[in-house]
């Protein structure tokens, strides 16, 4: 991995590990690190592969589901449920990746939508597993070899660690030969096929790792929250996944988390105050499609660029992503 | 080494190929020319897998390829340049290369170890650099490559899959004469070492390299055989040569 990332990583880390020290919200500082745990797995496929993917609320949904279920009637540990979380959120995306991948530009986006659809009013319908539109109540967060997690700060630094290594994971991904791969894939498709790549199996395989983190999040809200509503898996819930990611930037695999953490800093406190605060969200939003394409991520190289353009320095080589 | 058999696409009611039987021999350089529509590149589509034929037959080294789609056949070791420069374009230059060295390896599907270490790809796509002359430019990003240079990197994307039989589609078309000519002398080079199909406008520059011409005309094979054969073909000369003086 490049030393620009690690560096980064580490400083993430930091400033994880500090917030809810001293700014204490560790509810709301843990919805914001799931938060841009989906986010991530949506920038994965945009960023990473040119796949615009209206439905992730859907791995989201049926991580948090399957890992609330295993809860509620296997009593499974917690490492286990994350397992589950990840394991049911990758199931879900290879079957939503097989299908979204035969459409072609916009029909590949409203494929992952109507899918998305369908799973929510599975969902709604299947009252006796899902809870319908009540929600599935009744979970008590597990221990963790023993430790006690019923604490928010202390399930705020479980929700941290997880985190951390995910982006690490993701990070590492970017940078592996399967990574550079899906950017040949983003950049040309059909000289991507004539050097030789199974383009098909490479799409399925990024759907399937993008279900993967989406699911971990959607078991960790689970158990956050000791609840899964019906708005998990909704497609509203993958509108705001989209806004994240765009908001921050899928350039780099830090621009969703910087959009995740602040649209749930706006969701939450604006919210309050204004109840029609989607109307900022929405200027914002259009601002930096009009105006940073790049997201807000990129107003870091673009200040940094102009610093060192001040000092004559050499412009071009900032431009390359992460 | 790559044989075609009654081969015939058709676009609607357009036929931009018609029953084309066209055999390649290893280590020759074998040119196509024809007047523009004659359906070289559409052709050329065929052989690589990027279209589907409506009738017709492909063989490759004696094996019908004719159901592959393009990944396989590059993966045989067809190796094609377009003649619409079709590059990675926010990718650094030694990356576009790098990538198609690394369609060679097995570890494309490795999620954890660097790409840079792949010593064998990232030697490999330097080597390419070399030889095509660009290795100067790698760190740019291909899109900021004077028109030239991408054309370069068009054909070197294409040699970095190692291929046995390189297809290059009009690879000197919006160079300066200069320029046009410096890559003429490398595929000169490389048709020691490959066996190449060229689509060539310059009819001349096309007589002088090639070991065997066809000539396409309206989709169909028009003439075919070594250069001074062509040269003093009645029908192409009507057809074709003549117009041009
Ligand atoms: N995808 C397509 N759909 C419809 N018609 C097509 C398509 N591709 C090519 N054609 C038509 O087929 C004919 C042959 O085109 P092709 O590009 O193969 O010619 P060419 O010999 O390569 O010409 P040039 O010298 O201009 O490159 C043309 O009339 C073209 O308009
Ligand atoms: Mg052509």
């Amino acid at each position: 991995m490049k030393a620009r990332s690690l560096g980064a990583l580490a400083l993430l880390a930091l400033i994880v590990a500090l917030t809810p020290l001293l700014v204490r919200y560790p509810t709301l500082e843990a919805q914001m690190l799931i938060s841009g745990l989906l986010a991530l797995g949506f920038s994965f496929l945009l960023g990473q592969m040119g796949f615009l993917s209206f439905g992730q609320a859907t791995f989201n949904g049926i991580g948090a589901y399957a890992a609330a279920l295993a809860l509620l009637h296997w009593h499974v540990p917690l490492v286990l449920l994350l397992a589950i979380g990840i394991l049911a959120g990758t199931l879900s995306a290879l079957v939503v990746g097989v299908l979204s991948i035969q459409g072609v530009g916009v029909y590949a986006v409203m494929l992952t939508f109507a899918l998305n659809e369908m799973a929510y009013f599975s969902a709604f319908q299947l009252k006796g597993i899902t809870g319908g539109d009540n929600g599935l109540r009744g979970l008590i967060r597990p221990d963790l070899f023993g430790f006690s997690l019923s604490s928010s700060l202390t399930y705020y630094y479980l929700v941290a660690v997880v985190f951390v290594l995910a982006v690490y994971v993701v990070l590492r991904i970017i940078d592996s030969p399967f990574g550079h791969v899906l950017r040949a894939i983003r950049e040309n498709e059909q000289r991507a096929k004539a050097i030789g790549y199974e383009v098909r199996h490479f799409k399925i395989a990024a759907f399937a790792l993008s279900g993967a983190i989406s699911g971990l999040a959607g078991a960790l809200y689970a158990l956050l929250y000791q609840f899964v509503p019906l708005e998990a898996i909704d497609f509203n819930t993958s509108t705001n996944i989209v806004i994240m990611g765009l908001l921050g930037g899928v350039g780099s695999p830090f621009g969703p988390i910087l959009g995740a953490a602040i649209y749930t800093l706006l969701a939450n406190f604006l919210s309050e105050v204004w109840a029609r605060w989607p109307l900022v969200l929405g200027v914002i939003f259009c601002c930096i499609v009009l105006f940073l394409r790049g997201g807000l991520w990129e107003l870091g190289p673009l200040a940094l660029r102009r610093i060192r353009h001040l000092g004559g320095g050499n412009v071009a080589a900032d431009s390359k992503p992460l | 080494m790559l044989q075609t058999r009654n081969l015939s696409k058709r676009f609607g009611a357009h036929t931009a190929v018609q029953s084309v039987d066209l055999a390649v021999h290893e280590g020759t350089l074998h040119s196509i020319i024809g007047p523009n529509g004659a359906g070289k590149t559409t052709l050329f589509n065929l052989l690589s897998g990027d279209l589907q034929p409506t009738e017709g037959e492909i063989f490759f080294k004696g094996q019908p390829i004719t159901r592959l789609d393009s990944a396989r056949r590059s993966r045989l070791g067809i190796g094609r340049s377009f003649q619409r420069t079709n590059i990675f374009p926010q990718l650094s230059v030694f990356e576009n290369v790098r990538i198609a060295a690394q369609s060679r390896s097995t570890a494309s599907f490795d999620l954890w170890h660097p790409a840079s270490s792949l010593g064998a790809v990232s030697q490999r796509a330097g080597e390419v650099l070399r030889e095509i002359g660009l290795h100067e430019r790698a760190e740019q990003l291909a899109r900021e490559l004077a028109g030239g240079d991408q054309r370069l990197l068009e054909l070197a994307i294409a040699l970095a899959t190692d291929p046995v039989l390189l297809l290059f589609d009009e690879p000197s078309q919006g160079l300066s004469p200069e320029d046009a000519k410096r890559l003429m002398a490398r595929i000169r080079a490389l048709a020691a070492r490959y066996t190449i199909v060229l689509i060539e406008h310059n009819v001349n520059l096309a007589m002088e390299l090639s070991n065997e011409i066809t000539v396409m005309h309206f989709g169909s094979v028009l003439a075919r055989g070594t250069p001074a054969e062509i040269r003093s073909h009645q029908g192409v000369r009507d057809a074709y040569l003549g117009r041009r003086g």
